[in-house]
């Protein structure tokens, strides 16, 4: 199997001296195309730290994060938001929709970043709506939208750019359980038929329940990796 | 929709998320144009009344003197033959009218005072084309060619306590010589200019009568009508050439009036203190704004910088948003502008009590709107509000996501 994550002794420090807090420590974890893992751990375990640095929305004290065969720890500026765009999709915790653009073009936004032609974009945003159940709901803003259906475009826009690696934290914490469950087997099936990476953050049960493969953190330091198979 | 139409729309959409505030702002730099546009318009139509009313009141565009009268104000230094320069300036195009006078000073003495006095010697009709004077009397009647018809001011009519057929006696220093010279006059009519100078210091006889009581065939001066106010900045009009000569000084209203001239060249600078005023008012209010918002965005700007737009893009969004909230802005201020300034330039700002370096605004001053100004002060302030807002939108570009959505991932 492919590589699409790689992080070799990863840390991440905050403060110095008496306030230094050690996030993250020498966290080495390689994941695989097409997984479907959880991160867990107490709160402050460094699960958002982790996630933060593999998407490349911080940068390490030390170690590396290699994405894709590319060492992003050592990428800043224009090409590091370039390879966000081109190669993960992102799912956070609220949402986190753009509340002036319609769900449509939420979804679309980061096709239009990558200059996708007009066609195009509209036939995957239509797949894509179809898949994750929006079908007539294009036109609202993210605020004549239910939770879960903001959820579920917030999920439509990290896929549609067809990402190697969906980074997802906390995707159900704010859904009802029946939604957060609908939402995970949603996601679930589009891994399975599409072979998406997903990394979730999560402490929810019922991604722990559907994960193949379980990290665990403690403390800022790996200290469980199960996989399921 | 490519990326620039994409960030267009986003500022587009993101100016009115929080209408109260972007409304506040938009009124805060609306009322700021106005405000330099009105002053702009007031100081132009200030001016342009003071002009019109120092030229036109009886000082004329322009001014022909004997060479050194001026500066000596000697009844002794006058043009001794004016009917060259008549033939001359009935055949100048630009020149509308023209009137001589004889000017000296005078003792007028009533039955029951004295007082000094500039007495001019006009000719009445010539003098009703260049001058205001004819329909400034408020008692008995203009000058009509009587050997012992005078003018006088209300005020100087007061201080001598006279009315109309009254008598008067001037006495004068005459020409070659210095002999004085008395002669009788019975008032004729009361002229009031409404200005102080005029009204208590200043007397009018008939042209024949002045020359005779100076013992003079020539004029001191002649007063002269042109076309517009603007052939007498026209230095490339003949008259200048023609009537600049050894012995004669033609001058236009700016060198008769420096203190009035210098008062126009400053103007320039009353617009430009207001303007700056403004643009700062206008930058930091908008900064406040730009920074509220921002702060406000954080966590969006941290998704949007997280999802894969660049640093730049985000910069160009905020100063988008600034643009059109600039654009519409200047626009309110505009419109606004031209109601405000339609108004003013025909019901006018009453000043009537105010004197303005010697000129007695007794004319309402009316707005007068230029749009080549008003082109530029809008886009100035369009360019403010796009400058003002580089420091925000650089901050908001400077963000890293992580930073920024603390709140999650």
């Amino acid at each position: 199997m492919t590589q699409v994550i790689k992080t070799h002794n990863l840390c991440r420090h905050f403060g110095e001296g008496d306030t230094l807090v050690k996030a993250l420590n020498d966290a080495n974890l390689t994941i695989e195309k097409g997984e479907f893992t959880a991160i867990i751990g107490p709160s402050g375990s460094g699960k958002s730290t982790l996630l933060q640095l593999i998407g490349g929305l911080d940068t390490p004290t030390s170690g590396d994060v290699i994405l894709d065969g590319k060492n992003i720890s050592q990428t800043n500026g224009s090409a590091l938001s370039d390879f966000r765009r081109d190669h993960i999709g992102f799912i956070f915790q609220s949402y986190n929709l753009i509340p002036v653009l319609s769900a449509k073009e939420n979804i679309e936004y980061i096709m239009l970043l990558q200059g996708v032609s007009a066609e195009e974009r509209q036939k995957r945003v239509d797949e894509i709506m179809h898949a994750v159940g929006l079908e007539g709901l294009g036109d609202r803003r993210p605020a004549q939208l239910s939770g879960g259906q903001q959820q579920r475009v917030a999920v439509a826009r990290a896929m549609v750019s067809q990402p190697s690696i969906i980074l997802a934290d906390e995707p159900t914490a704010n859904l009802d359980s029946h939604t957060g469950a609908d939402l995970l087997d949603m996601m679930k099936a589009l891994n399975e038929t599409q072979n998406m990476t997903f990394v979730f953050s999560t402490h929810d049960p019922k991604i722990m329940e559907r994960a193949r493969r379980i990290v665990t953190l403690v403390d800022g330091c790996i200290v469980k990796d199960e996989r399921k198979d | 929709m490519a990326t620039p139409r994409l960030i267009t729309t986003l500022a587009k959409r993101s100016i009115f998320r929080n209408t109260r505030r972007t409304l506040l702002t938009i009124l805060l730099i609306s009322c700021s144009l106005i405000a330099i546009l009105f002053t702009d318009a007031f100081t132009r139509g200030l001016l342009e009344t003071m002009i019109k009313l120092s030229t036109q009141t009886f000082m004329g565009e322009a001014q022909i003197h004997q060479k050194g009268f001026r500066e000596a104000n000697d009844v002794d230094i006058y043009i001794k033959r004016p009917y060259n320069i008549y033939n001359t300036l009935s055949q100048l195009e630009e020149v509308t009218a023209f009137s001589p006078r004889t000017i000296s000073g005078a003792m007028i003495s009533s039955s029951e005072n004295v007082s000094a006095v500039a007495i001019y010697g006009i000719e009445a009709t010539k003098e009703s084309q260049v001058s205001k004077l004819k329909s400034t009397i408020i008692h008995g009647e203009y000058l009509s060619g009587g050997e012992t018809e005078i003018l006088i001011g209300s005020e100087l009519a007061d201080l001598l306590e006279v009315d109309l057929g009254d008598r008067l006696v001037v006495t004068v220093s005459q020409a070659h010589g210095g002999d004085l010279s008395q002669s009788l006059y019975r008032v004729s009519g009361i002229f009031s200019f409404n200005e102080r100078a005029m009204d208590t210091g200043v007397a009018f006889v008939n042209l024949a009568q002045g020359q005779t009581m100076l013992n003079i065939a020539g004029v001191h001066e002649i007063a002269l009508r042109l076309k517009s106010v603007d052939h007498a900045d026209d230095t490339a009009l003949p008259l200048w050439s023609q009537l600049n000569t050894e012995n004669l000084e033609t001058l236009n209203w700016r060198q008769l009036t420096p203190q009035l001239d210098a008062m126009l060249s400053m103007s320039g600078y009353s617009t430009m203190v207001v303007a700056i005023i403004m643009y700062i008012l206008v930058a930091l209010g908008l900064i406040n704004t730009m920074f509220m918002s921002i702060y406000e965005r954080h966590t969006e700007f941290g998704i949007l910088l997280a999802i894969g737009t660049k640093p730049k893009q985000l910069f160009y969004q905020i100063v988008m948003e600034g643009f059109f909230i600039g654009s519409i802005s200047v626009f309110l201020g505009v419109v606004l502008g031209r109601i405000i300034g339609a108004i003013g330039s025909k019901v006018g700002i009453d000043y009537s009590e105010m004197e303005v370096n010697g000129v007695s605004l007794n004319e309402p001053i009316y707005l007068i709107v230029d749009n080549l100004t008003m082109a530029h002060l809008s886009l100035s302030i369009l360019l403010i509000t796009v400058i003002s807002c580089v420091y925000p939108a650089f901050h908001a570009a400077k963000l890293t996501p992580s930073m920024a959505m603390r709140k999650t991932l």
